[in-house]
């Protein structure tokens, strides 16, 4: 068998079974230090384990319009978020580099907003409606963000390879990389959006309207939804760490691979903090907020076409 | 063996023979229909062999002269090449189902006959064939155009008692006439200025000789130049629908029509817009006298119009309430795409550099891979909503809900649509953006404005998604309205009959097909580029602009882009598999239960999310872009009977 297509093989994964393992603790972490922002004691930090572990064990009512294609989304919406998980470099270089590129990533990242839609479309309570809808534009201005940030490092790379572009390219112009200056504060802003958490996890706004999307789900379906999205946080943090912050990605294994995750657990905590001390928006502040900052995206990716 | 040519004149004679006849037996409904049908079928199996013979062995050398009268110099000159070979391919593509789903579609009509339906379609449709395949600039184009566009008008005031039809109708012809005065007077001044002694009266016109003419004129006289170019943008412009032209007509038109016409008119009819901007710009200007066609700013300014028409048509497709309107208005948003990658190719090939070709010649690729792709799933739409029209008696999305349940392959069709159109990876409409975005972001180290371009393609393919979010949640899924459970109750079954499946079930393995192998596609584009050696054709067909194959998926120039559809296929169906295993670990019992709705009384319908209510916000952000649906479909959204 081809040398390529095994590294490809094990790096995927070892990426799924890294995401999967990690990602409750990542939410344990942040809802323990959430907790001990707000004075109060916090769940232990296994506790996500626990509750997936427990919805996985309890009665899935199906209370929808459309129950098979409630079943079909809520799988895919794991199983979209694990194959994103493949072709993210996770302490070694991105498993589905030979398969795809950031364009195929920018679109595999929609694809998970896509399945809580259907789900939502699907479960047809008034409620999961007014949440899709919310989530859809909350997309509609997240995507291209995210899409800008990368394709900056497309131009400068000249490539759109996994290996070249999420490895800092966006600083990698002679002189001072403006434009990657501007993409990195402009990313930073709108990233508590992208892991759908305070102030912007207006699309589910438990305390508003009951999870939105995911109002009609319960035991085993619910736990994949929200088991795809503590992957999120992590496959999201991963990808900043990969592209923004990619000091010390060369380092030999051990070391390398730890100060990577040490990265991630940094970003992971940043979240916590501003999701701990922050009040939500509402949907048109939100869009407001984004329009600014999608304005501020489109001039530094014209910067970065003419070389800035 | 017929030749190409001989194949396309013969496939008009058919059609013109099956459109008398379909006249004479249009009292017998079904019976004019399997004769249309058979009809097409019989034209389009010569189409295909014609495209077949082009694309695998390349073009005949010159036109081929058919009904020559030498007294006055009338003849009609065919030629088909490769440019020409895929958009008629793409013609035949769509005309079958098309046709075939008229046989049950058409029975709904009763107060209307169909004499005035079968002999027209057959007519636009044999128009198309000779438009697309005509070198006469002039007589010939005339005639063509106008035999597309009277039988155009025919169809789509097909229902003449609706007024609304009928002013769409008058606005359709307008419009076509004004492009049609607009190409010619373009040709006029291409072929008149550049006239020399050499040029007889019966060729004055043809292509060949308004080519070898044109690089003295481009010389000589360069604005009169750009103004004929400039015109034939416009014409071709309004007959595609790109902004501002296409706003006028085509959402008014494309609804009007009965919905196989809809789906021939947007999914072929606008293409031959399309094939005409790229024949004229690309395939015009001869291979020795290209140094004073500004080709890079036609680029840019086509790229231009491109972005604009894709976000206008998008976001004004968003704020649609009626189905086929708003599949009209991704009409324009859609084509936007292509002329975006074609722009794009225009603003890369005169540039310098190593990689220039290529990456005009992927833009290239990619703008026509396009045109295939919006071709096949947009008529698929189309036929979607002529299906929900049939079922429910209604275009307006407020008024629907739910109807997964009563038209299970109906909805699966029009998800496979959906997520073609929104590129959606593994669906045909990524494959194509994906080719479109390389071209632009690679070629933007050429020409900057091009990344900007594809952020706001990126941006607007977001809006595409959002916008069939709502054209199937909010008919398919979301809660049963009260229209559905009133007509499904009256008439037992809603789901169209195996007539009605066949010819969208096609279209969606088509979608399947190109999204998960689109070497398919970009082996016929490249094919069709390769046997067009005119103009700049010759620079495109013979640039390395990708590798790749049935199995090992696409890589754009110099691998610096990879997209293997087949591996990531496989890496999503392991992955939900093992969200499969997660999901049965624990065993769960499950129960049915009504949705809980806070106890209000779940059976109101004025308590349903209609699609009226989708995205307030970004509606009223972009509420000056005008496209909003009329005040009175606003009202009815929120029905008060409860």
């Amino acid at each position: 068998m081809n040398p390529n297509v095994i590294r490809m093989i094990a790096g995927g994964l070892a990426n799924v079974v890294v995401v999967l393992l990690i990602a409750p603790l990542c939410e344990g972490i942040l809802r323990k230090v959430t907790a001990c922002l707000q004075s109060r004691r916090g769940p232990p930090l296994w506790q996500p384990y626990f509750d997936l572990l427990k919805l996985l064990g309890k009665e899935d009512i199906e209370s929808g319009e459309s129950p098979a294609l409630q079943r079909f989304v809520a799988r895919l919406a794991l199983a979209a978020a694990l194959t994103t998980a493949c072709l993210v470099p996770m302490g070694f270089p991105a498993p589905m580099n030979g398969a795809g590129d950031i364009i195929l990533l920018i679109y595999l990242l929609t694809l998970c907003g896509i399945c809580t839609l259907l789900g939502g479309l699907a479960a047809g309570s008034t409620y999961s409606l007014l949440g899709i809808g919310r989530e859809m534009m909350t997309m509609i201005a997240l995507e291209p963000l995210f899409a800008i940030a990368l394709l900056a490092g497309a131009v400068h790379a000249g490539s759109f390879r996994l290996d070249a572009v999420l490895n800092g390219s966006v600083y990698a112009v002679p002189g001072i990389p403006w434009s990657g200056l501007i993409l990195l504060v402009v990313m930073g802003l709108s990233f508590q959006a992208f892991v759908q958490r305070v102030p912007f996890d207006i699309s589910e706004a438990e305390t508003e309207i009951m999870e939105g999307p995911l109002m009609e789900y319960s035991g085993p379906k619910l736990a994949l939804f929200k088991y795809a999205q503590m992957a999120r946080l992590v496959i999201h943090s991963a990808l900043f760490a990969a592209l923004f912050v990619p000091w010390g990605s060369g380092l030999p294994f051990p070391l390398g691979w730890l100060l990577f995750w040490a990265k991630v657990l940094v970003i992971v905590l940043v979240v916590t903090a501003v999701a701990a001390t922050h009040a939500r928006y509402r949907i048109d502040q939100a869009l407001r907020y984004f329009a600014g900052l999608l304005v501020v995206a489109f001039a530094a990716l014209a910067l970065a076409g003419y070389g800035h | 063996m017929m030749t190409p040519e001989q194949a396309v004149f013969a496939s008009i004679l058919i059609c013109v023979a099956g459109a008398a006849l379909t006249l004479l037996t249009a009292r017998n409904r079904t019976l004019a229909g399997w004769i249309a049908f058979l009809v097409t079928a019989a034209t389009s199996t010569l189409i295909f062999i014609a495209v077949a013979t082009v694309l695998a062995g390349g073009a005949s050398a010159g036109s081929e002269v058919f009904c020559k009268v030498p007294s006055i110099g009338f003849a009609l000159r065919l030629h088909v090449d490769g440019l020409t070979a895929l958009f008629l391919m793409l013609a035949a593509l769509i005309a079958v189902p098309a046709s075939f789903y008229s046989i049950a579609y058409m029975k709904h009509y009763a107060e209307y006959g169909v004499a005035r339906y079968y002999p027209y379609f057959l007519l636009f449709l044999a128009a198309m064939y000779g438009l697309l395949s005509t070198t006469d600039m002039m007589w010939f184009f005339f005639i063509f155009w106008q035999m597309m566009t009277l039988p155009g008008y025919a169809l789509i005031r097909f229902e003449h008692k609706k007024p609304e039809n009928v002013r769409a109708a008058n606005k359709f012809l307008l419009m076509m006439q004004i492009a049609c005065a607009a190409t010619l007077i373009g040709a006029e001044i291409l072929a008149g200025a550049g006239a020399s002694a050499n040029s007889s009266a019966g060729v004055k016109y043809d292509f060949d000789t308004v080519s070898a003419n044109l690089p003295a004129l481009l010389h000589a006289q360069p604005v009169l130049a750009a103004l004929a170019f400039g015109l034939f943008l416009a014409g071709f412009g309004i007959k595609m629908g790109m902004w501002p032209f296409g706003q006028v007509w085509l959402p008014d038109a494309h609804p009007a029509a009965p919905s196989p016409v809809s789906a021939m008119l947007s999914g072929v009819m606008i293409k031959t817009g399309v094939y005409g901007v790229m024949r004229y710009f690309l395939w015009l200007v001869p291979a020795g006298g290209q140094a004073d066609f500004p080709l890079a700013r036609w680029g840019l300014v086509v790229a231009a119009l491109g972005t604009i028409s894709l976000f206008t048509g998008t976001m004004q497709a968003l704020k649609q309430e009626q189905t086929k309107r708003l599949l009209a208005f991704h009409s324009i948003g859609q084509v936007g795409y292509i002329l975006l990658g074609f722009g794009a190719c225009m603003a890369l090939l005169p540039a310098a550099g190593p990689a220039a070709a290529s990456l005009a010649a992927l833009a290239m690729i990619g703008a026509l891979f396009h045109t295939l792709n919006h071709g096949v799933f947009k008529a698929l739409l189309f036929l979607n909503a002529g299906s929900m029209l049939h079922a429910t008696g209604t275009q307006d999305l407020n008024k629907m809900g739910g109807l997964l349940k009563y038209m299970p392959l109906t909805a699966a069709t029009a998800l496979v649509a959906s997520l073609s159109i929104s590129g959606v990876p593994l669906f045909s409409g990524f494959a194509s953006k994906w080719t479109i975005y390389v071209a632009t972001v690679q070629g933007s180290s050429l020409a900057g404005y091009l990344s900007v371009c594809a952020a706001i393609a990126i941006l607007t393919s977001a809006l595409t998604l959002a916008s069939f979010v709502k054209f199937f949640g909010a008919s398919f899924l979301s809660r049963t309205s009260a229209l559905v459970k009133e007509r499904a109750a009256g008439r037992g079954r809603l789901e169209v009959g195996a007539m009605m499946q066949m010819p969208q079930l096609l279209l969606a393995l088509i979608c399947l097909m190109f999204g998960i192998m689109p070497a398919i596609g970009y082996g016929l584009v490249h094919a069709a580029l390769a046997a067009s050696p005119q103009g700049f054709g010759k620079t495109l067909g013979g640039a390395p602009a990708f590798s790749g194959g049935l199995w090992t998926g696409l890589s754009g120039v110099e691998s610096h882009s990879i997209f293997v559809p087949l591996a990531l296929l496989a890496v999503l169906g392991l992955a939900f598999l093992a969200a499969r295993f997660i999901s049965r670990l624990g065993a769960a019992p499950s129960r049915a239960a009504p949705p809980w709705l806070c106890g209000y009384a779940r059976e109101a319908e004025c308590n349903r999310y209609v699609a009226h209510g989708y995205y307030g916000e970004i509606k009223r952000y972009f509420r000056w872009l005008g496209g909003a649906p009329p005040a009175p479909s606003v009202n009815s959204a929120a029905p008060k009977e409860h």
